[in-house]
C-alpha cells in the first residue's frame, strides 16, 4: 500500500473512531455515575489544556513552562466576581456576579494578561522564554497570596451559594462540548495561512518575518487566546469546585501534564495532545493503583523516555508528522552541526549563526524542518 | 555582456535602496564601518570581499535583520531604519541567506505557498487557506526555476544548487522589486550555476527586479552585474564596473596579498 494510501486509510479509521468515542461520551453520564462522570471532566480540563499549550508550545514552537498561570488568573478573576470580600463590596465589584459573565471575564482577564506579557516574553528564544514564563507564574501565585484583602491569601475563596454552581453532569456536558470545540478550532487553524504562518515561526522565525510574517503580532494573538481558553477553564472548574485557593489554581502539575500530554501524543499536531494526554491520565491511574509511593518516579521515567525513544509520539508511531522535540529542546545533531554533504553542495559557512542579538541568538533551524499538518 | 552606458543613465534616476553611512558595530569590533551604497531601479549590483569583511552583516542591517549602530537606509523612498524585518518585505525587498533557509519536511510547493506577500494578506484572508491566486503565482515560478518535477518532493530531498533555486523563488512570490542574494552559488555546481544566472537575468531584464548579490564567484558578478562594490575589514575599498575592479591593485591585494598571482590560478574564482 503507497503511503497516501495508508495514511488515508488511517485517517478514516480515525475519523469512525473518533465519532464513536464522541457518540460515547456524550451517552456515558446516562448510566455512568456522579463519580465516574466527574473523573472524566477532569480528564476533559486537562486534554483542554493540553490542546490550547499546544497551540503556543506546538504549532509557534515556545514551550510556556508556566501555562498553569492563565488557569489561576481564569480562576481566581471569575471567583473574586462573584464571591465579592468585604472590601470589594465598598465599590469597584458589584455584588454576585452571574457565573457564565464571570467565567468569561476571567478568561478575558487572562488573555489580557497574556497580550501583555507575551509582548514581552515572546522576544525571548528557547530556554529564555520557557524560564520567563516559569517566574512568571511563580510571581503570579505569590502575588494571589499576598493580596489578601482580595483573593483571601494562602486561604480558599469559597462561593457562598452553592446553588448557583450546576450539577456534574452540566460541567461535564460544558466541558464536552468545549474541548470538542477546541479541537476542531486547532485543526481548523493549522490549515489557515495564520496556522503556517505559526509553523514558519517556530522552524525559522528570522526566515518567517524576512517573507513577511509579522511574526511578534501572530505569536501574541496566538499566546493570548491559549491563554484565554485556559482561564476560561480555570473559571469553570473553580466553580464546579465551588472554590479556589492558590496551592490548588496555581499548581505546577497542569503545566507538567500539558506539556507531558502533547509530547506524548505528538507535538504540534492537532490529535496529539488528546489522544496522549487520555494515555497518560489512564496510565497515570494505574500507576496510582500500583505504584502509589512511586508514581511520580514513574511519571518522570515516562517523561524521560517520550523525549528518547518517541520525539513524535504516538501519532509519529503512526506515520503522521509531527514537531520533533528533540529538535526544538535543542537536543537535535541535526540542527546543531552543519557538515558538508556528500554532493559539497552545503556551505559550511556559519557567519549568521548568531543573527540577532540579545538573548535570541539560538539558531532556528536555518536548515529548517518543518513538518505537514499531522492528523 | 556588458550594459550599455545608457541602461545605467536610466537606472540611476530612481534608486530602490540607499543606505549612507551604514555601521555595525559589535562591542568593540566594527563590522561594518560607514558605507554607502545604493541600488537603482532595475539594476544588478555585486558586492565582494574576504571573508570576514561584512557582506553579511550589512545585508542584515539592509534587510534590517540586525540593527544598524547607526546610518540611514532608504528603501523606495522611505526610510527603514526603525522598521521591522517584515515591514521591510512588505514594501518589496525580499533576500535570500548564505546558509539555506527553506522548509525540509515541506514540499517544495508548500514552501513557495509559505512566502506569500503576507502584507496584502487581508484579517479575514488570513484565516483562510491559501488562496488559488497563490498557488498559480507559485507554481508558475516554479515552472521558471525549472523545479517543476520537483513540484511535490520534500524540499529536504532536493540537491543544494535546487534548495538555492528554491529560496530564491520563496524570495520571488512576494513580487519584490529588489532581492539580496547572499551566495546564490555557494556549493552549487557548475551547470546550475549557469541556471541560476540565467533566470537572475531574465528576471531582471523582463521583469525589472533590481539585485544586489554577495558572491566568491567573480565571474558571477561579472556576467550580471554593472558595478561592483568591495568590501575590506567592513568599508567600501572601491566601487566601479567589474573590468575596474578586476583591475584594481587595491583589490587585488586586499584578496590575494600584493603580487596577485593567485587570480588566474583560481580561474578568476576569488
Amino acid at each position: 500500500m503507497s503511503n497516501a494510501s495508508r495514511s488515508k486509510a488511517l485517517q478514516s479509521v480515525g475519523m469512525v473512531l473518533g465519532l464513536a468515542v464522541i457518540a460515547w461520551l456524550f451517552y456515558m453520564p446516562v448510566h455512568g455515575n456522579k463519580a465516574e462522570v466527574t473523573t472524566w471532566t477532569l480528564l476533559l480540563t486537562s486534554v483542554a489544556l493540553a490542546v490550547n499549550w499546544n497551540l503556543t508550545g506546538g504549532f509557534t514552537g515556545y514551550v510556556d513552562f508556566g501555562h498553569a498561570v492563565w488557569f489561576g488568573i481564569g480562576g481566581y478573576v471569575s471567583m473574586i466576581l462573584i464571591t465579592p470580600r468585604s472590601s470589594l463590596q465598598a465599590g469597584w465589584v458589584p455584588e454576585n456576579w452571574p457565573i457564565w459573565p464571570s467565567i468569561i471575564l476571567g478568561a478575558l482577564a487572562a488573555g489580557l494578561v497574556a497580550n501583555i506579557v507575551g509582548r514581552f516574553t515572546l522576544k525571548l528564544s528557547g530556554a529564555y522564554f520557557s524560564i520567563a514564563m516559569l517566574g512568571f507564574f511563580v510571581f503570579m501565585r505569590e502575588v494571589v497570596r499576598v493580596s489578601k484583602p482580595i483573593t483571601n491569601g494562602g486561604t480558599s475563596l469559597d462561593v457562598n451559594n452553592l446553588e448557583i454552581i450546576g450539577s456534574a453532569n452540566y460541567w461535564y456536558y460544558i466541558q464536552l462540548s468545549l474541548v470538542i470545540a477546541l479541537v476542531a478550532f486547532s485543526w481548523w487553524l493549522r490549515r489557515t495561512r495564520f496556522g503556517s504562518s505559526l509553523v514558519a515561526i517556530r522552524e525559522d522565525e528570522i526566515g518567517a518575518e524576512m517573507r513577511g510574517i509579522n511574526t511578534t503580532r501572530n505569536k501574541v494573538w496566538v499566546f493570548t487566546f491559549s491563554a484565554f481558553s485556559t482561564g476560561l477553564f480555570g473559571g469553570m472548574v473553580s466553580f464546579q469546585g465551588s472554590s479556589i485557593e492558590p496551592d490548588t489554581a496555581f499548581i505546577e502539575v497542569r503545566t507538567i501534564d500539558a506539556v507531558m500530554g502533547s509530547m506524548l501524543g505528538g507535538l504540534g499536531s492537532v490529535m496529539g495532545p488528546v489522544l496522549g494526554m487520555t494515555v497518560l491520565y489512564l496510565l497515570r491511574n494505574v500507576l496510582w493503583a500500583n505504584l502509589l509511593d512511586y508514581h511520580l518516579l514513574a511519571q518522570g521515567v515516562l517523561l524521560a523516555s517520550i523525549v528518547l525513544f518517541l520525539p513524535k509520539g504516538i501519532i509519529g508511531l503512526f506515520g503522521g508528522q509531527t514537531g520533533n522535540i528533540r529538535k526544538m529542546l535543542g537536543m537535535s545533531e541535526r540542527e546543531g552541526s552543519r557538515t558538508s554533504t556528500f554532493d559539497g553542495m552545503e556551505s559550511s559557512f556559519d557567519e549568521d549563526g548568531n543573527i540577532r542579538e540579545g538573548a535570541r541568538t539560538t539558531r532556528l533551524a536555518s536548515e529548517a524542518e518543518v513538518e505537514v499538518p499531522g492528523i | 555582456m556588458s550594459p550599455s552606458l545608457s541602461d545605467h543613465q536610466v537606472h540611476a534616476a530612481r534608486p530602490v535602496l540607499a543606505a549612507k553611512g551604514v555601521v555595525k558595530r559589535f562591542g568593540g569590533l566594527t563590522a561594518v564601518n560607514d558605507v554607502d551604497i545604493h541600488v537603482n531601479a532595475g539594476e544588478m549590483v555585486g558586492m565582494i570581499g574576504p571573508n570576514g569583511s561584512g557582506k553579511t552583516t550589512l545585508f542584515d542591517c539592509l534587510s534590517r535583520v540586525q540593527e544598524a549602530t547607526s546610518g540611514s537606509i532608504l528603501l523606495n523612498g522611505t526610510e527603514i531604519t526603525r522598521k521591522k524585518p517584515h515591514q521591510v518585505a512588505h514594501l518589496g525587498l525580499s533576500r535570500t541567506f548564505q546558509i539555506l533557509r527553506v522548509y525540509r519536511d515541506l514540499t517544495v510547493l508548500e514552501n513557495m505557498q509559505l512566502s506569500v506577500q503576507w502584507g496584502k494578506v487581508g484579517f479575514v484572508e488570513m484565516f483562510r487557506g491559501t488562496s488559488k491566486a497563490t498557488t498559480e503565482r507559485a507554481e508558475h515560478l516554479i515552472d521558471f526555476l525549472l523545479l517543476t518535477r520537483l513540484r511535490n518532493d520534500r524540499a529536504g530531498s532536493l540537491s543544494g544548487g535546487q534548495r538555492r533555486l528554491l529560496e530564491l523563488g520563496m524570495a520571488l512570490m512576494s513580487d519584490p522589486n529588489i532581492v539580496l542574494l547572499d551566495e546564490a552559488t555557494s556549493g552549487v555546481n557548475p551547470t546550475l550555476i549557469e541556471e541560476i544566472k540565467e533566470r537572475i537575468r531574465i528576471l531582471n531584464q523582463e521583469q525589472g527586479v533590481a539585485f544586489l548579490l554577495v558572491e566568491h564567484d567573480i565571474r558571477f558578478i561579472r556576467d550580471l552585474c554593472e558595478r561592483v562594490v568591495v568590501l575590506n575589514y567592513g568599508a567600501k575599498l572601491a566601487e566601479g564596473s567589474p573590468q575596474q575592479i578586476m583591475e584594481n591593485n587595491e583589490v587585488i591585494e586586499a584578496y590575494f596579498g600584493a603580487d596577485g598571482t593567485e587570480v588566474s590560478g583560481s580561474g578568476g574564482r576569488v
